[in-house]
C-alpha cells in the first residue's frame, strides 16, 4: 500500500478528565475512502477535526497527528459559506490566495461535479440547494489543493436522488487521487464508498480494516415491504392542467404540470429537493399565485390566491407547512389557534370550536395541558402535529402535506400516518403527500408522482414500494435547481 | 439595567409631573417684581418681565409636553394603519399610493415645514400637534412598513390566511404585535424628535405668544439675563433635556428586559 497522506497514531483527546477519543489510530491513503463509523457521540467528529488541528476547548491531547492541508466539508455546508457573497467571489478569493485564476476555479467546480459552473458562480449560497452547497464547499477544499478531504455526514437529511449523486461525486473524487475520510452512520453509503472502515464506540476503535472484511455495518439490511395497495377510485376531485409556475424573480419552478387527485385518494409527490414539490403544493393551496394553467376542484376553478377564495373554498383545500413552528403565532396558545381555524372556516361558535380543537389535538396525541401553552413550549414534532390538527379543523377535502413526517420520530410518524389514513376512510379526505420519505409514501399513498426539475414524470406509474419510482434519471446531477 | 431604569424613571417623572400637575399648584400670579432678580421672595428669581420663575416653570411644561405627546400619538395613529396596510396588501398599486406621497414629504426639511406652516396659519396647540405629527408620519410609516413586510411574509401569516382569519386580526393581532419592540424603540426617538421640534418652534417664537408660559419660550426670552439670573434659563432647559434623556433611558431599559424574556 502507498504511503498514507494523513495519519493519526494513538490519538487521545480528553476534556476535564473525560476521554472523547481514546487511543484512536487511522490512516488516509491517496485515492481511498476511509469511513469512520459509529453512533452519534462516539467521537467521530472529534477524531476528524484532529486532522485539521482543531480540538475542543481545554482539551488534553496525546498521540501523533500527521496531516497535510486538509479540506473539511461540514454536515451543514451553508454554515461554511459567506451568505453575503456570490459563490464566484468566494471561490476566486481562494484561488487568488494560491495564485490561481478562473481556469482553476472552473476545474475545481468540475472536479466537485458541479455542472453548469457559470450558473452556480453567479448565485448566492442561499440560492443553491443543499447538495449544491455541499459541492461548493468541496470545490473550496479542492481549490486549496487539499490532498485529504474530511466529509462529515454528507447524506444526512438528503433525499435518495441527492444521496446517490453525493456517493458518485465522492467516489469520483477518490478516483482522482484524493484521500477521503468519510464520517457517516448511513450503512448504505459506507458500504458503497468505503475502502477501509474504522468503527468507533465511546471514543475507542472497536473494529478496523478493509471494508470487505467487516460486517455490513450498523443498520443491517432494509427490505422494502409493499404497503397495502388501496384502490380509491372515487370521482375526480382535483385536476391540475398545464401548470407553469415561476418565482417572483423570474426563475421557472414548474413546467406544464398535469396532475389529478381523486376523492379519498392519497397521491405521494416525490422528487429531490429543489424539484418544485413545495411550489406545486403552494400553488394548490393559493399561497403561490405566480402561475399559468388551471387548477380545478370538483370541476370549478380554484382562485389563484387564497385571498380570493371563499370560506368554503379555503376550508376545502388546506396546507400543512413544512416549517410548522414558524406557522404558529408565538403570542397565542396553540389550542386557541386551532380553535380559531375551526371557528373561522366553519363559522362554529367559539365554545364549540374549542371543543373541536381539543378533540383534534387529542387525536394527534397532544394533551390539552400542553396545547393550552404557547408554541415555544412545544417541540417541533408536537407543533407539526398541531399544524395537522389545525388543517383538519376546517374539514378539508384536499389536504396538502409538505414534508410533515420529516421531524417526527418513528412512533409518532406512524401515529400521524394512521390518523390520516383513518380520516381518509371516514371523510373521503384526499391527501397530496409531498415527501422524500419513501416509507411514508409507501404506507399512505395509492399512487406516486415524481417531480424532476419542475416536470412531472408519469404519474400513473409504478405502485409505491417500487424504488425505481423515485429515480427516473439516475443521478445526472441537479442542474437547474431553484429554491423550493 | 436596574439603575438605568431608575435613573430614566426619575428623569422622566420630574418634568412629567411638573407639566401635568404644575398648573394646579401654580396659584394666582403675584405682583410683578424687578426683572432678573435672584431671590427676594422668589426662590428661582424673576424672569424678563419680573414674573416669578417658579410659577412660570409650573405653568410652562404643559404646552411643550402635551403637544409632544399628542403629536407622537397622532403620528402612530396615522403611521400604523398606513404602514400595515401597505405591507399586508398584495396590490402593488395600493402600496405605491400609500407610501410614495410620504417619500415626497420626507424630502422636505421638517423644521422649515413647521416654521412656514406655523407662520402662515398661526395654529394653536392642536394645530401644532398635527403639524409635528405630519412631519413625523413619513418616517414612522416607513419603519412600520419595513418591519411589517418581513412579518407579512412569515408562514404564520400564511397560516392565518389559510384559516380564514380576518385582515384586522392579522394586521393588529399578529403583525403589529410582532413589531411591538421595534415600534417602542421608534416611539421613543419619535417623542424626543417631537419635543425638539415643539421646543425649537417655541424658542423661535412660532405659534406661541412672546411672553407665554412655556419652557421653550422661557429659555429664549430669559437669555438676555443669563448673567444676572441664570436659573430662569437653566431650569426650563434642564427639564426639557431631562424628559428627552429619561424617555430614552426608560425605553432602553424596558426593551432590554423584554429582550431577555422574549429571545428565542
Amino acid at each position: 500500500m502507498t504511503r498514507p497522506l494523513a495519519e493519526l497514531d494513538r490519538l487521545t483527546v480528553a476534556v476535564a478528565g473525560r476521554r472523547l477519543v481514546d487511543g484512536v489510530s487511522l490512516r488516509v491513503h491517496p485515492g481511498r475512502v476511509t469511513a469512520l463509523v459509529g453512533a452519534s457521540g462516539s467521537g467521530k467528529t472529534t477524531t476528524a477535526l484532529a486532522l485539521l488541528g482543531e480540538y475542543p476547548d481545554g482539551a488534553e491531547v496525546t498521540g501523533r497527528v500527521v496531516a497535510p492541508a486538509v479540506g473539511y466539508v461540514p454536515q451543514h455546508p451553508a454554515a461554511a459559506l459567506n451568505p453575503a457573497r456570490r459563490v464566484g467571489a468566494l471561490l476566486h478569493d481562494i484561488a487568488r490566495l494560491r495564485g490561481h485564476g478562473t481556469a482553476e476555479v472552473h476545474r475545481a467546480l468540475h472536479r466537485a461535479r458541479l455542472d453548469d459552473p457559470a450558473q452556480v458562480l453567479r448565485r448566492f449560497p442561499h440560492q443553491l440547494s443543499g447538495g449544491q452547497q455541499q459541492r461548493v464547499v468541496l470545490a473550496q477544499a479542492l481549490l486549496l489543493g487539499a490532498p485529504v478531504v474530511v466529509v462529515d455526514e454528507p447524506t444526512t437529511g438528503q433525499d435518495p436522488l441527492t444521496k446517490r449523486g453525493m456517493v458518485e461525486e465522492l467516489s469520483a473524487l477518490a478516483r482522482q487521487g484524493t484521500g477521503i475520510l468519510l464520517l457517516s452512520h448511513d450503512p448504505d453509503v459506507v458500504r458503497e464508498l468505503a475502502d477501509d472502515v474504522v468503527e468507533l464506540r465511546d471514543g475507542r476503535v472497536v473494529a478496523s480494516g478493509p471494508a470487505e472484511r467487516l460486517p455490513a455495518g450498523p443498520g443491517g439490511d432494509r427490505t422494502a415491504t409493499g404497503g397495502p395497495a388501496r384502490t380509491a377510485a372515487g370521482p375526480r376531485l382535483l385536476s391540475v392542467r398545464a401548470l407553469d409556475a415561476s418565482h417572483p424573480g423570474g426563475a421557472r419552478a414548474l413546467h406544464g404540470v398535469d396532475l389529478e387527485v381523486r376523492r379519498g385518494e392519497c397521491l405521494a409527490l416525490l422528487g429531490r429537493s429543489g424539484s418544485g414539490k413545495t411550489t406545486l403544493g403552494r400553488c394548490l393551496a393559493g399561497l403561490h399565485s405566480h402561475y399559468r394553467g388551471t387548477v380545478t376542484l370538483d370541476g370549478r376553478p380554484l382562485a389563484r390566491s387564497l385571498r380570493d377564495r371563499s370560506r368554503a373554498e379555503l376550508a376545502a383545500v388546506q396546507y400543512v407547512f413544512q416549517d410548522a413552528p414558524a406557522s404558529f403565532d408565538h403570542h397565542r396558545p396553540v389550542a386557541e389557534q386551532v380553535a380559531r381555524a375551526a371557528a373561522r372556516l366553519h363559522g362554529t361558535a367559539p365554545r364549540e370550536a374549542a371543543a373541536t380543537a381539543r378533540r383534534l389535538l387529542a387525536d394527534v396525541g397532544l394533551p390539552a395541558a400542553l396545547t393550552a401553552r404557547r408554541p415555544d413550549a412545544l417541540s417541533g414534532g408536537e407543533l407539526q402535529r398541531a399544524a395537522l390538527a389545525r388543517a383538519l379543523a376546517g374539514g378539508p377535502r384536499l389536504l396538502v402535506c409538505d414534508e410533515i413526517t420529516s421531524g417526527l420520530d418513528a412512533a409518532t410518524r406512524s401515529a400521524v400516518l394512521d390518523l390520516l389514513a383513518a380520516r381518509r376512510e371516514r371523510t373521503g379526505l384526499a391527501v397530496l403527500l409531498i415527501t422524500h420519505d419513501q416509507d411514508a409514501a409507501r404506507t399512505l399513498a395509492d399512487r406516486t408522482a415524481v417531480l424532476d426539475r419542475g416536470r412531472i414524470t408519469p404519474q400513473d406509474g409504478p405502485r409505491p414500494g417500487d424504488h425505481r419510482a423515485a429515480a427516473p434519471r439516475g443521478g445526472d446531477g441537479e442542474r437547474r435547481d431553484d429554491r423550493t | 439595567m436596574r439603575p438605568r431604569f431608575l435613573l430614566g424613571a426619575a428623569l422622566v417623572a420630574v418634568p412629567l409631573l411638573l407639566a401635568l400637575c404644575g398648573p394646579l399648584l401654580a396659584g394666582p400670579a403675584g405682583p410683578r417684581a424687578v426683572s432678573f432678580t435672584p431671590g427676594q421672595g422668589h426662590w428661582l428669581g424673576t424672569d424678563f418681565t419680573g414674573r416669578d420663575v417658579w410659577r412660570q416653570v409650573l405653568l410652562g411644561g404643559r404646552p411643550v409636553v402635551l403637544v409632544a405627546l399628542a403629536a407622537t400619538a397622532l403620528t402612530y395613529a396615522v403611521a400604523l394603519p398606513v404602514g400595515l396596510a401597505a405591507a399586508l396588501t398584495r396590490r402593488t398599486w395600493l402600496e405605491e399610493v400609500l407610501m410614495r406621497p410620504l417619500d415626497v414629504l420626507i424630502a422636505v426639511p421638517s423644521l422649515v415645514l413647521v416654521l412656514v406652516c406655523a407662520a402662515a396659519l398661526s395654529p394653536g396647540p392642536v394645530g401644532l400637534s398635527a403639524l409635528v405629527a405630519l412631519v413625523a408620519v413619513p418616517d414612522a410609516a416607513r419603519t412600520v412598513h419595513a418591519g411589517a413586510v418581513e412579518v407579512a411574509a412569515r408562514p404564520a401569516v400564511e397560516a392565518m390566511r389559510m384559516s380564514g382569519e380576518s385582515s384586522a386580526r392579522i394586521a393588529l393581532g399578529y403583525t403589529a404585535r410582532s413589531l411591538r419592540r421595534t415600534l417602542a424603540a421608534d416611539a421613543g426617538t419619535r417623542l424626543v424628535g417631537a419635543l425638539y421640534l415643539v421646543s425649537t418652534a417655541a424658542f423661535l417664537g412660532v405659534g406661541v405668544q412672546p411672553d407665554a408660559s412655556d419652557w421653550a419660550v422661557m429659555v429664549d426670552r430669559n437669555r438676555p439675563g443669563l448673567d444676572l439670573q441664570p436659573l430662569a434659563v437653566l431650569v426650563p432647559a434642564a427639564l426639557i433635556a431631562a424628559l428627552a434623556t429619561g424617555t430614552n433611558l426608560l425605553l432602553d431599559a424596558a426593551l432590554h428586559r423584554g429582550g431577555r424574556g422574549a429571545r428565542r
